[in-house]
């Protein structure tokens, strides 16, 4: 087991982060001090509710979210065996936003909360099919580019897509950049119990499931002699990391890169045993986006951008170095 | 390389009259078609008469616009023939090297930070960035192209310049249809005032391109040969890449970085009429002119009053063709 210490400072980070979150770069301006004082009961109406119904829900659901893009991009990871795969660049991403926009722009009254987020898993789940069939992504290990380039492609054309019915359906087009960047600056309680139940299915899963995925990582051929169903796994893992991915997506928008970045740093702190690298990928996720968030508040201070557009600036980079290090 | 043994049309005559025709048909009907209809007929006469109530939308308008979706159309299509040519990788061309973007990029950075700036600099300044973009990849690539990882890397730098000017513009908001422009492509809008920009460029640009026909038909057989041959490689290259960018980001500095079209155009030509340069140069500028007139019809036809970017159909139209390629590349 890991030193103590590697998950404390984790730890610590993510509830740090949590309480600098819930004031820095607001423009209402409330002290540090005041805010720890709207959690154990305080006079001033405004400052509960600022606090409890406006700013906890936002860095709560960024946290949940940053955790479930994390371990989406971990689990992708490992049925791949690709250190590039990742929910945006495996076209998840794009996939669940065009199923997410068409079914609104069908039947807006008809899809909300949950349902949109089952029909952001399947639109995500029917690009990943489509990725899969383009790069031949069954025999996994082989022409690791591949599947990579073939994931953009599709990305880019359910972007399009995306687009296009936005354009049609919608009149507001405003909203749609904000909206395609991926930001959280519109969550409220509602969204939070949209996307935990799926949280909570996710820390089932990685309980459950953590040491047969660390087979996973071995040859298929090494999984299987050691009593492991390969096609069982690879779908239920399939099938959770679709659905996670779906309810970040339909909560917050397509956010870019925690996945690919998150797994890669909590294995370079705790080494390459999934048990310990599914929840460390929890913590750093939620610092992660919590991070962007505030990073998204600050630069244009008193307005904000997405949090999405701080993590793709962040995160780009960090995608052109994995790309060069592979041979 | 494929030569002419992998063409679909063993004789090639008859892909130019054709491929001229539906040109002359499609931008006829480009004149025509839009939020209201005109005749072949009515557009004669509103050349004839420039009191005409249609005068205005017909003549600064659609006939601009219509020119181009030509222009831009054939310089992306060269270009990415060019550049296909030059690294000989099937996969490559400007939008996935990230040419195109960083030129967008460019472009964006122009119209928000300096508002005022003469706008015959953009194609300029958006070509150096078109040359930057590429010389840090090739850095990035470790000073060599083998297809897969060239593509991969590029579609990461292509990643990185469309971040950042999508931070750009969403720390600072333009109105939305320059946003929206700048992020997809399209033809909205343009006057004469962008042909005039562009026109000077391409008449340049473009004897220069066919001037290496030649040399590119040797350069295929392989660096080594062509060097045996006598042929000085490393100009040529460095040449034709410049003229490549410059075609590329001309285009992308009219009308915002168009997806797919530098990638499916030249493959279709190639497929078409096979890989001699003599042929494929030309195939590739009509193919290119033909699909963006297309897609820009069917911007304006799809829902009527709305006007969806031209960049966006071509997506559409061209990512399958990319599957196809990718399931084909060994």
């Amino acid at each position: 087991m890991p030193k103590f210490s590697h998950w404390l400072i984790p730890t610590v980070a993510l509830f740090g982060l949590l309480w600098v979150s819930l004031f820095v770069y607001y423009p209402i301006d409330i002290s540090a001090t005041d805010t720890l004082s709207a959690f154990f009961g305080t006079d001033d109406e405004l400052l509960h509710i600022t606090i409890l119904d406006l700013r906890l829900p936002r860095s709560l659901v960024a946290i949940v979210m940053g955790a479930n893009l994390a371990v989406a991009g971990a689990l992708l990871q490992t049925l791949t065996r690709n250190p590039l795969a990742s929910p945006s660049l495996l076209s998840v991403n794009a996939g669940a936003s065009l199923g997410m926009v068409t079914a609104t722009a069908i039947a807006p009254a008809f899809f909300s909360g949950y349902s949109i987020a089952f029909i952001a898993s399947l639109g995500g789940g029917l690009s990943w099919l489509l990725v899969m069939l383009i790069s031949g992504g069954w025999q996994a290990s082989q022409n690791n580019h591949r599947i990579i380039l073939a994931g953009i492609a599709v990305s880019l054309f359910c972007a399009a897509v995306t687009k296009l019915v936005i354009i049609i359906a919608e009149d507001q087009a405003i909203n749609i950049l904000n909206w395609l960047a991926g930001g959280i600056s519109h969550i409220r309680w509602i969204d939070w119990w949209v996307i935990l139940p799926f949280f909570v299915l996710n820390m089932i899963f990685c309980g459950i499931f953590a040491n047969q995925l660390n087979l996973l990582n071995l040859s298929d051929d090494a999984a299987q002699s050691l009593g492991i169903n390969l096609l069982k796994v690879r779908w239920i893992t399939n099938i959770v990391a679709l659905l996670i991915i779906g309810a970040s997506v339909s909560v917050a928008g397509p956010v870019a890169f925690i996945g690919l970045l998150i797994p890669h740093l909590a294995r370079y702190m705790i080494g390459y045993d999934l048990r310990n690298v599914l929840p460390m990928s929890m913590l750093l996720g939620g610092c992660l986006m919590l991070i962007a968030d505030i990073i998204a508040r600050a630069v244009t201070f008193p307005n904000e951008i997405p949090a999405g557009a701080i993590l793709a600036l962040i995160g780009a980079p960090i995608f052109v170095l994995f790309a060069r290090r592979r041979r | 390389m494929k030569h002419n043994k992998g063409a679909f049309l063993s004789n090639i005559s008859p892909f130019y009259p054709i491929a001229v025709l539906l040109l002359i048909v499609l931008f006829a009907l480009s004149l025509q078609l839009g939020t209201y209809f005109l005749s072949p007929v009515e557009i004669w006469q509103v050349f004839q008469d420039p009191s005409n109530p249609h005068y205005f939308t017909l003549i600064e308008y659609r006939l601009p616009r219509a020119i181009l979706a030509v222009l831009i159309g054939g310089a992306l299509a060269l270009s990415g023939a060019l550049i296909q040519s030059i690294v000989r990788n099937p996969l490559a061309s400007p939008d996935i090297l990230g040419i195109n973007n960083a030129a967008g990029l460019v472009a964006v950075l122009c119209l928000i930070f300096f508002p005022g700036i003469a706008f015959y600099w953009i194609p300029i300044l958006a070509f150096v960035a078109g040359i930057v973009a590429f010389v840090v990849l090739w850095v990035v690539c470790g000073f060599h192209f083998r297809p897969i990882k060239m593509a991969i890397i590029g579609v990461a730098l292509s990643a990185l310049w469309a971040a950042i000017s999508h931070y750009v513009m969403l720390a600072n908001p333009l109105d939305i249809n320059s946003a929206m422009l700048w992020l997809t492509g399209s033809l909205w809008g343009r006057s004469w005032s962008y042909v005039n920009v562009v026109l000077p460029w391409l008449l340049l640009l473009l004897p220069c391109a066919f001037f290496f026909c030649r040399d590119l038909d040797t350069l295929s057989l392989g660096e080594q040969k062509s060097a045996s041959l006598g042929v000085p490689i490393n100009n040529i290259q460095i040449i034709v890449l410049l003229i490549a960018v410059a075609l590329a980001t001309t285009a992308v500095a009219i009308c915002g970085p168009i997806a797919f079209l530098g990638l499916v155009a030249p493959h279709l030509a190639r497929h078409l009429i096979g890989g001699r340069h003599r042929h494929l140069l030309p195939a590739s500028l009509l193919l290119g002119a033909i699909l963006l007139l297309i897609s820009d019809i069917l911007a304006r036809i799809i829902a009527p009053p709305i006007e969806i970017p031209a960049g966006v159909l071509t997506a559409i139209l061209g990512a399958p063709y990319f599957f196809y390629l990718l399931m084909r590349t060994k």
